[in-house]
This record gives C-alpha cells, structure tokens and sequence, in this order.
C-alpha cells in the first residue's frame, strides 16, 4: 500500500541528495529521504581494515549486488563491485579522503575551447563556472572545507577564502614546494573536506592516519552524515530511511513522475509517492535505476526517450607514481622522514589546460601528492604481487621488513576522462542482485587521448619526485580510471535531443524528476567530483525551491 | 599440468555445457573472477563464482572417505588443516621474525571462511587445498605436510606461476590474500596473534592508539554480522 503523499522524494543521501534535503526541508517541505544503505554512527567506524576495505561494511559483495565490466562491446563481462560507493547514509561521501577542488572556467566550456575531438563525445555545459560560483561557496561552508586559497596561476576565480584554515601539512610539503618552484611549476594548497578546528559542532580532525577508506569517528570528514542529513533532520521536514533500496520510479497517466517503489529493511515493498522526485545514487545506479523503471510512457526507461540515459559515462583518468624513502639510512638527510603527520595537501595544476598541443593533448588534469594509504594488508598484497613476479617465504618477508623502513610518497592524477560513444552503463536483464534487480552493465573504451596525457601528468610528477631523492621511484600506472568518481549518465543541457537533463537538473522527458549526483556532468574535469556534485545540488536546490514556491 | 589436476573451475576451456550457460548468463565462465576493489583496499580476489549452481562432483573411487570434522576446526578437516597450516607457514615462514603460524593464521582462514560473506570463498578455497595435496602424492610420495619445505616451495611455486586464470593460480593467489588478511588483520579475527603482524611491517607508528582504534571486547566478525543485520534487527 502506498504511503501518505510527501513534496519530495530524494533516492540518496550522498553528496547530491543531502544538500537537497537540507535545502528543501529548511525551505519547509515535506522530504522523505531514502537510503540503500545502513544508518552508521561514529563509533561504528572503527579501525579495522577487514571490515572497512575488505567486506562489505561499503561497498556491497559482487555476488550479492554485482556490477558487470568489460572492457569494450566485444570482450566478455565479468563481476565486480568496481563502480560502487560506499551504501550507507552519507554515500560516497563517507570514506571519501576529502579532496574538495574547484572545477575550473574552462570545464563547463571544454567544447568551445578545444573543438570537436574525433572519437569523443564532449559537450559544454550549460551553465558557467560563475552561475556554481556562489554554490561552492555555499558548499565549502556547510560542509566544511579547510584551506588557503592564495594566488596562484591556476586559481579558479572565488571572492572568499575557505570557511576553515588549512589543515597542518606534514614538512615534505615544503621540499614538494621548493622542487616544483626548481621546476618552474607550482605546488598549490590542496583545501580539503576535513575540519582543522571545530565547527558547526563537530570535532576537528585528530591527524590519524586511517582516512580515506574509513569513516571518521570524530565526524570530522564533510561526510553527509555528519554534514548535512542532521541539520536536515533537524528541521522537522525530512524523514530519512536507511537501509531502503528503490527498485523503480512509476509514471502517472500524464507521464510525470508518480512515486519510488522500494524495499524497506524488512524485505517488504513499499510505495512512497510525492510531487517532485530526486534521484541521487552515483552516475552508475541512477542510470541503472531509470533505465529499470520501464513504463508504457518510457518502454526504455525514464527519461530516456532519446536513448541517453546511460551513455556518455565518465570516470576520472587515473595514474600514478610512488617514490620510496628509507628511514633507516636516509633519515639523517632527509629530516622530514620521520615525521608521521597524515596529510601533505599539495597539488599540481600546471598542466590543467595545455596552451597549444605540441604535447598530443590540450585538457590535462592535476597532480595530488599524499603519503601512500598505511593499510597494511593491501600493501602486503601488493608486496606479495602474484604470477611470475610473485614472491613468498623469505624473499617476501624481507620486503615486508623493507617496507617497514620505508616511508613511501606518491602522486595521483585526476585527468580530464573524455567520454566515448563505447563508455557506458546498461541493464542486464539476465543478472539480477539479490533484491531481484537487472544489475547495472558497464562498458569501458577509453580514448586514446586519456592515456596520452595522463602519461604526460605521471612524467612530470616523477620528476618532481626525483628531486626529493628517493631510493626507488616506481611508476604504478597510466592508464587507470578512478571509479568512485563518476559522471556524465544523464548530462545536462539544453538541447532535448542531446541531453536527459535541462540546466537545472530536471529531467526534459519529464517535468517533475531531478538527477542530482554526478550524472549531470558532460565532462569529467580535472580535478574530483565531490565538492562540485555538492555545489550543484545546493543550486539545484535553490531552484526547485523558487519553483515550489510559485507552485509550478 | 593438466586441467583435470584441479577442479576449480566447472567450466574449463573448450567445456561446452560451460559455455553455454556462460552465454546465457551473458558471462564467461572461464574468465568469472570476483575482485573487489577498494579505495586503498586493493584487490582481493574471491575466485570464481559459478561453482555454487554445481552439482557436486561423483566420488572418486580410488579416493578415502571424506574425513569426519574431528578437530576443533570448522572448516577444514584435519588432513586440510595440516595442508594448510603447511602452506601458510611456508607463505610467511618463521625466521628471525614470527611467521604465519606464530600469528596463528590458519585459525583465521577458519574462521572466516564460516562468514557468510566468505562462503563463495570457501567452496573454491577448500578443494585447493585437496588438489595440493594429490600433486604432492604424486610428485613426492608424501603429505604436503610432511613434504620437505624445498619441496613444498616448489609446488607452491608451480600453483603460483600457472596460467593466470588457472584453478592454481588463482588458489595461490587466495591462499596470499588469506594468509596476509590473518597475519595482519584486526587479531579479534583471530589471526595476528600478538599483533606480531603489526610489528613486522611497522604498522602500530603510524596508524594506532587513537580513539578508533578496536580495543578488547571488539570483535570484527561479530560487528559485521551486527551492521549487515541493522543493529538488533535478525537477517
């Protein structure tokens, strides 16, 4: 039986649904939230790297919920739980390491400033980096950001500084600084989504060093669930449900959007209608979600009468270097090495946006610098390789104890990911999840350009590296996608015919549905997709809320 | 190495029956890994997953009787356990520093291959240590157990350098993966005895005595199975 009638109805309590709550429950309507995932409290993040990284404390077991990925149309699927964040209140947002940068001018107008590339499918958005100007800093300060937003070559344009200090940085940053500055390049303040002092009632960060992979059990992380959902909570408008999985959005006669069928945590089908319906569970699920609620209206799923729901999927381009220090012998040199301090908050953005393509490439991305993630069980593994190059018993053990001297310093690159007509997510309707559900399909064929340039990325920061003298410096990869980042499922833009979204997020087949996560984004930009799938849901929801008003 | 030395994998290359009902799930069977991959989690690799639609395979005459569970252990029978604690010890053996079987290893693979999350897990993982066990017979006219360590290296050598989407490389490849989870997981798993996982690879500077840490009464299984099921609500 259906339940009572509510204004809204948000699927996801990420980074896109939170702040719509908020925003629509402050403004005094009715808001039922609902979440796949469970309601977790602080003390439930503990420091234990099983139940974190390894089960699914996150991120669901691919035999219980799997995606399928295959790299191009002709190579087999295989199951995974690549592409997911984390299910719980919070999403994403919840184990995310906090990386809060800025797109920049140049993202929302990539096709103007670069062309028509062959092979791939890139678009403009339709709003400009001033139109999210004002939502990031909305953003920054409900969800509380850490930085210092001091003149640089790269600076996005922004009339305030962040809403909290930097956070502290460990003292290679400065060796970071001076080798770039030798470079000719620079090294900019990386602002972070990680309190330095209290704020709005929550603790500051106590430097651990178990971080992104883990929830923070001093709320300290922008988590949602510590950020936004309360304060939502707290205004007696929004109900949140945990633990409730929407298995499909209905239609009404006219076409509009109807209510979101789900199942509630005792297995049973419920029925939530409301006025305006707003889908937020990653580019990936929200695609998998509209395109399983098929209606007489939309045979190939919501929204989806152009067939664009689902295509132009984006990750971020990924690469990697790492340079190994030894404690024991390079300590005496080298001050810094023993010092344990978590963060190092730096970043590259020299080559963000290319003058003149003597490179191969115009649309680079930037560079993070970080110590190497202390998991010990995954740096094992990693150790222990596999294969030919395996190692085991005393060779293995050895480097264990190697490893133990090590202090190891790497770079990860956000590169543009330009979105091809063979990336993308469908259903398949012959693997079901355990709720009885076609899983999301992904299929990956990256363009050539990517690797290019993420190559480019990784070349110049082994060079930045090099300079630190570091005993080994090894290259991880240059042909990665980060998963967790994702967009570009329902793009927006003005044109019915060449987007599922209208500026304001509202779907053009259908007046009353919104997507709020990182579908919306046309490209990817360079930088990771948090802050900015935030920003544009407070904007978004601005909006919606001007529309309600006039009771459109 | 032949194929029909292990039976991973239902589906060998060339199975027809296999093949066809890959095409039908729209999956290849041969290719079928799990992974999981985390941020900072890396890649665990679960094996393959097809083997649970299986109908079991018909005893082998020549074989002995299955062992009844006479140990205290859950998952294995004694003959495995003594494979395996054999295998783990030789993945991290005892040398200056503690190994596998001081951290008290293959006790956490017990464990944990009873968690429901772990099942899939441990319908691939337990055949292997049987297959093990026969290349031993035949290549040593000996136990694995009982095999000298040079030539329990050289087997473990043989499973980890198999093809890669083989029955042994892929056994191999759990077996590291299990033997690291135990030797430096939280110890309420029941591996990491003494936290001498921790000391060997230097983790306890970096990362511990903070407020998240798990401190006595912890216990990592009991917690998931308690967050997967809502706090007090049953499964």
């Amino acid at each position: 039986m259906a339940k009572d009638p509510v204004d809204v109805c948000i699927v996801g309590s990420g980074a896109g649904g939170a702040p719509m709550a908020l925003e629509l429950g402050r403004a005094g309507f009715k808001v039922v939230l609902l979440e796949k995932g469970a309601w977790y409290k602080p003390e439930d993040f503990v420091h234990d790297e099983i139940l974190n990284s390894r089960r699914n404390f996150f991120m669901p077991l691919p035999w219980d919920e799997p995606h399928l990925w295959r790299q191009g149309a002709d190579k087999p699927y295989s199951r995974t739980n690549e592409a997911w964040t984390a299910n719980c209140v919070g999403g994403g947002t919840v184990h995310m390491s906090g990386y809060f940068y800025r797109l920049k001018p140049v993202d929302f107008r990539l096709k103007s400033e670069l062309g028509a590339i062959p092979g791939a499918n890139i678009a403009d958005w339709p709003i400009t980096y001033a139109d999210l100007a004002p939502y990031y800093d909305k953003a920054e300060e409900e969800l509380g950001v850490s930085g210092n937003a001091t003149p640089h070559p790269f600076l996005e344009p922004r009339t305030k500084n962040y809403p909290l200090p930097p956070l502290a940085s460990h003292p290679v940053a400065d060796e970071i600084e001076k080798a770039c500055k030798q470079l000719g390049w620079h090294a900019v303040r990386t602002a972070r989504g990680i309190l330095s002092t209290s704020y709005r009632g929550r603790n500051p960060c106590v430097y651990c060093t178990l971080c992104g992979s883990y929830g923070c059990e001093h709320g300290a992380k922008a988590s949602t669930n510590v950020s936004l959902v309360p304060p939502a909570i707290a205004t007696g408008n929004v109900e949140l449900r945990p633990r409730c999985m929407a298995k499909e959005i209905t239609v009404d006669a006219k076409g509009n959007a109807k209510s979101v069928v789900y199942v509630d945590p005792d297995g049973v089908t419920q029925e939530q209608p409301a006025k305006i319906i707003v889908v937020s569970c990653t580019a990936v699920e929200s695609a998998r979600l509209l395109l399983n609620s098929q209606s007489g209206r939309f045979p190939r799923g919501l929204a989806n009468d152009n067939g664009l729901v689902g295509k132009n999927l984006v990750f971020s381009s990924f690469g990697q270097s790492r340079a190994t220090f030894r404690v024991s012998t390079q300590a005496k040199e080298l001050k810094w090495l023993d010092v344990t301090a978590p963060f190092i908050d730096r970043s590259m953005q020299d080559f963000y946006l290319m003058p003149d393509d003597r490179h191969g490439f115009r649309k680079g991305g930037t560079l993070g610098f970080m110590w190497a993630h202390p998991n010990p069980i995954f740096a094992a593994v990693g150790i222990a390789k596999k294969g030919e190059r395996g190692i085991f018993g005393k060779a293995l053990k050895d480097k264990l104890r190697e490893y133990r001297d090590s202090r190891i310093l790497e770079f990860e690159i956000y590169g543009e990911f330009l979105p091809t007509p063979d990336t993308y997510v469908s259903v398949d309707q012959n693997v079901k999840d355990k709720y009885g559900l076609p899983v999301a399909a992904i299929t990956i064929k990256r363009h050539p350009l990517d690797f290019k340039m993420t190559q480019f990325l990784v070349e110049r920061g082994e060079e930045v590296l090099a300079l630190l003298k570091p005993e080994k410096l090894e290259r991880v990869g240059t042909a990665g996608e980060t998963t967790i980042l994702q967009g570009g499922t329902c793009r927006f833009g003005n044109d019915p015919a060449t987007s599922v979204l209208d500026k304001d997020c509202r779907a053009h087949a259908v007046k009353n549905l919104y997507v709020v996560d990182g579908s919306f984004m046309p490209t990817s930009g360079g930088v990771p997709f948090t802050l900015t799938i935030a920003a544009n849901a407070f904007r978004v929801a601005d909006r919606l809320v001007q529309r309600l008003k006039k009771g459109a | 190495m032949t194929r029909d030395d292990f039976e991973l994998d239902a589906a060998a290359p060339g199975d027809a029956r296999g093949e066809a009902e890959a095409e039908r799930d729209g999956l290849s069977r041969r290719v079928f890994v799990h992974r999981l991959t985390f941020m900072g989690g890396g890649v665990v690799l679960l094996g393959g997953a097809c083997k649970k639609d299986e109908p079991p395979p018909p005893p082998k005459p020549a074989q002995p009787p299955p062992q009844a569970l006479v140990s205290s252990h859950k998952t294995f029978t004694d003959p495995e356990w003594a494979t395996l604690s054999a295998a783990c010890e030789r993945i991290l053996p005892r040398d200056e520093d503690p190994g596998a079987l001081d951290a008290n290893v293959p006790e956490y693979i017990d464990r944990m291959l009873q968690t429901r999350e772990m099942e899939q897990m441990r319908k691939n993982f337990v055949p292997g240590l049987a297959a093990l066990e026969r290349r031993a017979q035949k290549m040593f006219k000996t136990s694995f157990a009982t095999a000298t360590p040079e030539q329990q290296d050289e087997l473990l050598t043989l499973f980890k350098n198999s093809p890669e989407t083989s029955g042994e490389a892929r056994w191999y490849e759990m077996l590291v993966v299990l033997t690291m989870e135990g030797f430096l997981g939280d110890p309420s798993y029941g591996g990491n005895r003494g936290e001498v996982g921790w000391a060997l690879v230097g983790f306890k500077l970096v990362g511990r005595n903070i407020k998240g840490d798990p401190k006595p009464p912890y216990d990592g299984s009991k917690r998931l199975e308690e967050l997967r099921c809502g706090g007090n609500r049953g499964c």
